[in-house]
């Protein structure tokens, strides 16, 4: 059944604009926590990111390898993905020199396991903040 | 950093288990509950996979 014009005005009036949820998708991704700290919820935000950017330091402190997107393997182009999914955590671990891990160290296997996994996290937190962005969620 | 196979899994399962509470309930004492349900479902699992596997030879 169609909506009333005054209860589909409403509706209309009340979802944010594209490019408000494009920023908050974008912040979200870039910073764990931070699309939710946009919108108000802070505590929500705050636990964000520490769970996920302490799993990503877990993953690192444990010699997690870091995947390219070149390799010959589609798992590890897909991993590469996950990893990219955790926003500007990759390139600031890359900006204080940490390349990408020993694949021979004892955790390594564990660390890369942390580290692609953070990233679904967050993938997980920032739809998450578009579904409130959206009204979708309290 | 060196951790046991078992620490590591303890650090992962609480750390997925708190995202997956934060975000998938309203109110903090839903968040609480289902996050430690999901925490203790990864550890127990964990250790039910362990044991089954524990006499098979390969």
């Amino acid at each position: 059944m169609a909506k009333k014009p005054v209860e589909a005005e409403a509706v209309a009036k009340s979802k944010p604009k594209r490019g408000v949820l494009l920023r908050i998708w974008v912040a979200a991704w870039l910073v764990p926590g931070f699309g939710h700290l946009m919108l108000g919820r802070k505590w929500r935000a705050l636990i964000l990111f520490c769970s996920i950017i302490g799993m990503f330091l877990l993953g690192i402190v444990m010699q997690g390898k870091f995947f390219s997107l070149h390799s010959p393997s589609y798992l590890q182009t897909l991993g590469f993905f996950g990893e990219m999914c955790v926003g500007v955590a990759v390139p600031t671990a890359f900006f204080f020199g940490y390349t990408g891990g020993d694949p021979y160290f004892v955790s390594s296997d564990y660390g890369t396991a942390f580290l692609v996994a953070a990233g679904m996290l967050n993938v997980l937190a920032a739809l998450d903040a578009y579904d409130i962005a959206l009204g979708r969620k309290p | 950093m060196t951790i046991s196979h078992l620490t590591a899994m303890l650090l992962f399962a609480f750390l997925v288990s708190v995202v997956f509470g934060v975000l998938s309930k309203d109110t903090p004492r839903e968040r609480l509950i289902y996050g430690a349900k999901v925490f203790a479902a990864f550890v127990g699992v964990a250790l039910l996979l362990g044991w089954i596997m524990y006499p098979v030879p390969w």
